[in-house]
């Protein structure tokens, strides 16, 4: 059940990019991720599973430096969640594969997943509109300016990481 | 116990590396999009808090099994907050899961106490030490593990099968014991024996009513007397072939054990002789205690390699006494061994040899073909040229192939009266 899950969960990755091009050399990519998908996702080996994640972000990538096509951050996002799903199913099928299973574990596991890939989304569409915000309150600004927020943006993020990493470390 | 990171954070941060790495290259915001979720369960994956406690009983259902009986193993759990644990109970070599898996994942609530059951069938004579399950506790995507070993040593000792056996090679010299077998003298006991006429002295209440009545003067009933005997079980340990679980060995143990049973079932007194790298004993008793004491050196019965020939004249008569019945269990594969049962059987010993074959075990532990088939016939006919040569120097042999039962091979045992052995 775990497997064929994470096979579809397998289609849906190589789906986006053929959505955007279904052409011959996002086709070929397309088709190698899912060759190497579907093989992880039966076997349940993460390893292949990344691979095949890899590939599917390679052609999607390619796809829309080609078509040049309008923002979507919406299937962007669901990407992301397919892909957070994908990894964490896979990683949790082989690991309880062949084990005896509790009666609630497989629902606490999926209401965790679904909790940490809520989270993300929502995150993201935060960063998605904040981004839109951004560009248009900066319409118009020059490049300096740009540059300028971006570095301050940068350091106040690494201070944030030192703070977080040098308060773990003290706690323990 | 800590929180560790996994391997698994490497797939995560591999996907993450590429959908930025392709972001900037192809200055597309959505595939920075893409990340978010990802770096969000990274995050969401780290633990700064410490494991929660998880508390374990680990439980064995028996202590003293025989083989192919199922043992029960019980774990109760319980964690105080909420957490997913990961079980697992190493299987000792020589066990198989008969029911249930040694392998469980459960999700408790805090407080919550869950019991995990198994059963496991222990195959073949031997003494199964567990060590207590591994526990691990996962983080919610399975980023960060806290892992422990749970000590619990239990041991398990399988005893082998105990067949019935009726035809036992019978003592040639009995004790003064009480027993089983009835003695040519007279005496007291409950077998009658001769009818005479009474002598003063005799009891009253063995007058021969009936014999007195027709012979008109009184006579007396004389009984049997009843004696048991010493039996010493010798175990070949030098050499072993076979399979693990299935070696000649297990074999010769598995007889020696069904010995025991059946002469302290007929009150005789029963001791036993490891003869091999260590030279271990049992003084010959009676009783289920002696029995006890018996199966348990016969679990620990196992080959240790040595040049070291032992001399049975070290053994002292407390442990080998002269008058004992001396049931040897051999394979017959080292010539120490051979050497050491001519000599008991030529200082006067009564000595039954059963050569358990080796070939049946050596013909498991090999992929059957042509080849091994000859090999193995072959080998079958040099044995019996050899026991035919150990037979002629007077010693009784009786060949067991350790497979069917010992009984049928005894049934055809013929013994002679004692005779001399040529030592050699």
């Amino acid at each position: 059940m775990m497997r064929l899950a994470a096979v579809a969960l397998v289609g849906i990755l190589v789906a986006f990019p053929l959505a955007v091009l279904p052409a011959a050399p996002v086709t070929w990519l397309a088709a190698a991720a899912l060759v190497i998908g579907s093989a992880g996702a039966l076997i349940l080996a993460v390893p292949l599973v990344t691979a095949a994640a890899s590939l599917a972000l390679v052609a999607y990538a390619l796809a829309l430096a080609i078509v040049r096509p309008a923002p979507d951050p919406v299937g962007a996002i669901t990407l992301g969640a397919a892909l957070v799903l994908l990894l964490a199913l896979v990683h949790f099928a082989g690991r309880v594969d062949g084990a005896a299973l509790g009666p609630s574990v497989i629902a606490v596991q999926v209401r965790q997943w679904l909790l940490v890939v809520a989270i993300g989304v929502l995150a993201a569409a935060a960063l998605a509109g904040a981004g839109t915000a951004l560009a248009v309150t900066l319409e118009g600004v020059t490049l300096p300016l740009v540059v300028v927020a971006a570095t301050l943006g940068a350091v106040l993020t690494m201070a944030g990481v030192i703070a977080l990493v040098t308060s773990s470390r003290a706690g323990r | 116990m800590s929180w560790r990171p996994t391997a698994f954070n490497l797939s995560f941060l591999t996907v993450v590396g590429w959908t930025l790495f392709l972001g900037v290259l192809t200055g597309r915001a959505e595939l920075v999009l893409v990340a978010v979720p990802l770096v969000v369960a990274v995050v969401a994956g780290r633990r700064a808090a410490a494991p929660p406690t998880v508390r374990l009983s680990h439980e064995v259902s028996a202590d003293r099994v025989v083989e192919d009986e199922p043992v029960s193993v019980t774990v109760t759990l319980r964690a105080d907050a909420t957490a997913l644990v990961e079980l697992l109970e190493p299987l000792p070599p020589g066990v198989q899961l008969e029911r249930g898996r040694n392998h469980a994942f459960f999700a408790l609530a805090a407080g919550e106490e869950v019991r995990w059951q198994f059963a496991l069938r222990c195959a073949g004579r031997q003494r199964v030490r567990f060590g207590g399950p591994h526990v691990r506790l996962w983080g919610s995507l399975g980023l960060a593990v806290a892992e422990t070993r749970y000590r619990a040593p239990h041991a398990v000792a399988v005893y082998p099968h105990l067949a019935s056996l009726r035809h036992l090679p019978r003592p040639l010299r009995t004790q003064t014991y009480v027993g089983n077998y009835v003695s040519s003298a007279q005496g007291e006991g409950i077998e009658p024996g001769d009818i005479r006429p009474f002598v003063p002295g005799d009891h009253v209440r063995h007058v021969n009513w009936r014999a007195t009545l027709r012979l008109g003067t009184l006579h007396v009933t004389q009984h049997a007397r009843e004696r048991n005997a010493d039996v010493v079980l010798m175990l070949d340990t030098l050499s072993d072939v076979g399979p693990a679980g299935g070696t000649v060995v297990d074999a010769a143990a598995r007889g020696a054990i069904a010995l025991a049973a059946a002469y302290l079932a007929r009150k005789d007194r029963v001791g036993l002789i490891e003869y091999g790298g260590h030279l271990r004993s049992v003084k010959p008793g009676s009783g289920r205690a002696q029995f006890q004491r018996l199966a348990d050196t016969l679990l620990d019965a196992s080959v240790v390699f040595t040049y070291v020939s032992r001399d049975v004249d070290l053994i002292p008569p407390r442990i080998l006494p002269p008058q004992a019945l001396v049931v040897a269990l051999s394979p017959l594969l080292d010539a120490r061994f051979v050497r050491a049962a001519t000599d008991l059987a030529a200082r006067g010993f009564d000595l039954v040899v059963i050569a358990v074959s080796p070939v049946g075990s050596a013909r498991a532990a090999v992929r059957r073909s042509r080849v091994t088939d000859l090999a193995a016939r072959l080998w079958a006919l040099e044995r019996r040229a050899v026991h035919d040569d150990l037979r002629r120097r007077g010693l009784t042999i009786v060949e067991w192939n350790g497979v069917d039962s010992l009984d049928t091979a005894l049934a055809g045992l013929r013994r002679p009266r004692l005779r001399r052995v040529l030592a050699g």
